[in-house]
């Protein structure tokens, strides 16, 4: 079956260039031109995904996502103009999955679109194979084993509980919020000096060259993002 | 922290007139002064009884006279004219023969007396005249002194509301009432807009300083208008408008001012009302002159940037037009190259009009969101944002692991090495390497973004970073904003940059960030 994306947005063009490149990647294609609309169609229509323009003319987005979370967790990507990182927080914070700032080449909306459907429909973890490896490194979280090129690395206990859940997460931006909450706890969320000292570590055992880094990617204002595809 | 900055001459100040009110030339002599006065007129006579045995009866009329005297420096002139008879009926009484009685034995005596009266009524009067005079003297040093005070609070403040509340602050010093200057909204005097934390007054009185605002006299009490109000109106007349109105209250003891005190009140209304009306033609000056640079850049960010934009919407419409109606005929290669030119003027397009927005957060004040970063990590974003532009290009980074934390906004210091990669990348050949370097001192963080371009001309240095300024390569694109943005970003931080000649050939973009404003 091919999964349907629900498109919430008020440009002609841009929805017009979005069938296109949806149609052409298989996906099937459902849009709303106003938020009212997209709500109902969202309800409706049940998609497997919604891609959310934040700057809708009769209602904040940011509403739309609160209303969407108040009865499902089907995966929202976000549309969003650059620099305003708040809003982008606030989705993701209200449970928004990604997002996507404007201008955007299709290869990166098409990625979002791909990890957070992933989110949604987990595959069935191998119990085979409890390795995820991106690069040359290799996660066993059964045997808590990580290795870069064969050679295992320690990670302290916090950098390896970053690191599942930044895993967890694979492809997908968590916020720091997030990443506090997750990894040290609710109590922890402000601190996010500490997030970024441990980011630094953890690049520091992964990645080749922790100042240009391949897979632990930030986003600024915002969080980090594990870039691979699983 | 305004009341403690000069506590010592607001007090000598009140002090002073305080002092000097009992005093003042018209006051009603209180009972206390007549009692003095008799007092001293019985220790007169006391002296007179005990020197009466070896003296003339005519010489101890000097010792009342003595009396008098004493009466008249300490006493108002009404005690001491009380005095003056109280001392020649004594005398009359203990002195002359035969005491005890006001019978006098010889007449000559009259002659005595009326001398000793008139001598008396003189130093009463001339004593009382010479005391005023120091009074007024006194009073009128404290008036100048509180005027001095009042025009240098004025001369510090450059706006209308501290004016008007450094006014009421040595007005409650100087009168020791609560003062409170009211100014007008939209023409209207509003209790909401005044220099006191609380008011003091029921806001029925609202229409009684609208009232003076309006007609410019005085009102409330004390005065002929309004006089059943709680607080006295005086209006704050400027040369050419009443800029608000001042409300004085009774001091707490329930006590008005005096006549004199009210002409000190008026210069104090008068002086303030000057000074605010200064300070608002000086804003009103100020706004202008804003409006005319604010509309001069407009302009020329009209015309540079029209063009900028003009350019790739035209390689846009252009080959997409082609594509559209040729397509049948294009060679794949050629559609090829129309489609990248499509997608690549769409992003510079899209960089500039970033820049054009990034600029105009900035100028209109923009709030940064500091926190502790690795400058690795903002470092690594930066270049991740440009990743498409460095392909294939040679960077060398130096960043010592043990540098410290900056505490900045991430994104906009991210935009600024953002925009000095660019330029390198811009500014120098694709095969050249650019280095990015950083090192910490005890008071800062360099970092330095390197290239091994042309450079830029000998006297450019200050001038790359103005606005629309565009370096003198040619060949290279832009609308000249990329590094005023960054100079923008970095002196919101307080931090410098600068750019430097390199030795070999190529251009050095450093920035400086003081640690010292870390939490």
């Amino acid at each position: 079956m091919k999964p349907l994306i629900l498109v919430i947005e008020d440009d002609p063009q841009i929805r017009r260039f979005l069938r296109a490149t949806l149609a052409a990647e298989d996906y099937q294609f459902h849009e709303a031109v106003i938020a009212s609309e997209g709500i109902a169609q969202a309800a409706a229509r049940q998609p497997d995904l919604v891609l959310l323009d934040l700057g809708l003319p009769d209602r904040d987005g940011l509403d739309i996502i609160r209303e969407i979370r108040s009865w499902s967790q089907m995966p929202i990507v976000v549309l969003s103009a650059r620099g305003q990182e708040k809003d982008k927080i606030a989705a993701l914070d209200l449970g928004a999955d990604d997002y996507v700032a404007k201008p955007f080449a299709v290869g990166e909306l098409l990625a979002r679109i791909r990890a957070a459907l992933r989110r949604a429909a987990p595959l069935a973890p191998d119990p085979a194979d409890p390795i995820v490896r991106f690069g040359n490194v290799q996660a066993d979280f059964e045997k808590r084993l990580i290795t870069v090129g064969g050679q295992e690395v320690h990670l302290t206990p916090n950098e390896y509980k970053l690191l599942q859940v930044l895993i967890k997460h694979a492809g997908r931006v968590v916020t720091q919020r997030q990443l506090l909450n997750e990894v040290w706890g609710p109590q922890h969320t402000e601190q996010s000096q500490y997030l970024r000292v441990y980011v630094a570590q953890l690049r520091r055992k992964l990645e080749q060259d922790p100042a240009r880094p391949r897979y632990l990617q930030t986003e600024p204002g915002v969080g980090y993002r594990l870039s691979f595809d699983r | 922290m305004a009341s403690h900055a000069e506590p010592t001459p607001a007090d000598e100040t009140s002090v002073e007139l305080a002092e000097a009110e009992p005093d003042a030339r018209a006051l009603p002599a209180s009972w206390r002064e007549f009692a003095l006065a008799v007092l001293i007129v019985a220790l007169a006579t006391l002296a007179a009884l005990l020197l009466r045995p070896y003296l003339a009866a005519t010489n101890l009329a000097m010792v009342y006279l003595l009396g008098v005297v004493a009466v008249a420096t300490r006493c108002s002139r009404s005690a001491s004219v009380m005095a003056s008879f109280l001392s020649v009926a004594a005398f009359d009484f203990f002195c002359v023969p035969p005491y005890l009685t006001f019978q006098v034995s010889e007449y000559e005596y009259l002659i005595t007396f009326a001398g000793m009266l008139a001598v008396a009524l003189v130093i009463s009067a001339q004593t009382s005249r010479i005391r005023a005079q120091a009074a007024s003297a006194v009073d009128r040093e404290s008036r100048t002194k509180a005027l001095y005070r009042l025009s240098r609070r004025l001369a510090a403040q450059t706006r209308v509301f501290d004016a008007a509340l450094a006014a009421s602050e040595v007005a409650e010093q100087v009168f020791g009432s609560h003062v409170t200057i009211f100014l007008p909204e939209d023409g209207r005097i509003s209790f909401r807009k005044r220099t006191s934390n609380q008011l003091l007054i029921s806001t029925a009185e609202e229409e009684i300083a609208q009232a003076v605002f309006d007609h410019g006299r005085k009102a409330g009490k004390g005065m002929e208008r309004f006089p059943d109000a709680a607080a006295t109106y005086i209006p704050l007349k400027g040369v050419s408008r009443i800029v608000g109105v001042m409300a004085i209250l009774p001091r707490p003891n329930g006590e008005t001012l005096k006549p004199d005190q009210h002409h000190l009140l008026d210069l104090f209304a008068n002086q303030t009302a000057l000074a605010i009306e200064r300070t608002l033609s000086q804003n009103a000056a100020d706004e202008a002159r804003m409006q005319m640079e604010t509309e001069e850049m407009r302009s020329s960010l009209l015309s540079a940037v029209s063009h900028d934009l003009r350019t790739p919407l035209a390689s846009i419409t252009g080959a997409a037009t082609t594509l559209r109606s040729q397509s049948d005929k294009l060679p794949p290669t050629v559609r090829d190259e129309l489609l990248e030119s499509i997608s690549d003027e769409a992003l510079r397009l899209s960089r500039l009009v970033g820049n054009l927005l990034d600029m105009t957060r900035l100028e209109s004040g923009v709030e940064l969101r500091r926190d502790l970063y690795p400058l690795e990590e903002i470092v690594g974003s930066a270049l991740q944002r440009l990743e498409p532009q460095l392909a294939g290009r040679e960077m060398s980074l130096s960043l010592p692991e043990d540098l410290p934390l900056v505490n900045v906004d991430d994104v906009l210091l991210g935009q600024v090495l953002v925009n000095l990669i660019e330029n390198a990348t811009k500014y120098s050949p694709p095969a050249s390497p650019i280095e990015i370097a950083a090192e910490a001192t005890p008071s800062a963080v360099e970092l330095e973004v390197r290239d091994r371009g042309q450079g830029f001309a000998p006297g450019e240095e200050k001038r790359l970073f103005e606005k629309f300024y565009r370096g003198k390569s040619d060949g290279v694109r832009g609308a000249g904003l990329g590094l005023a943005i960054c100079r923008a970003i970095v002196t919101a931080h307080r931090g410098t940059i600068e750019a430097l000649h390199r030795p070999g050939g190529g251009a050095i973009f450093r920035i400086r960030l003081p640690l010292d404003a870390r939490p």
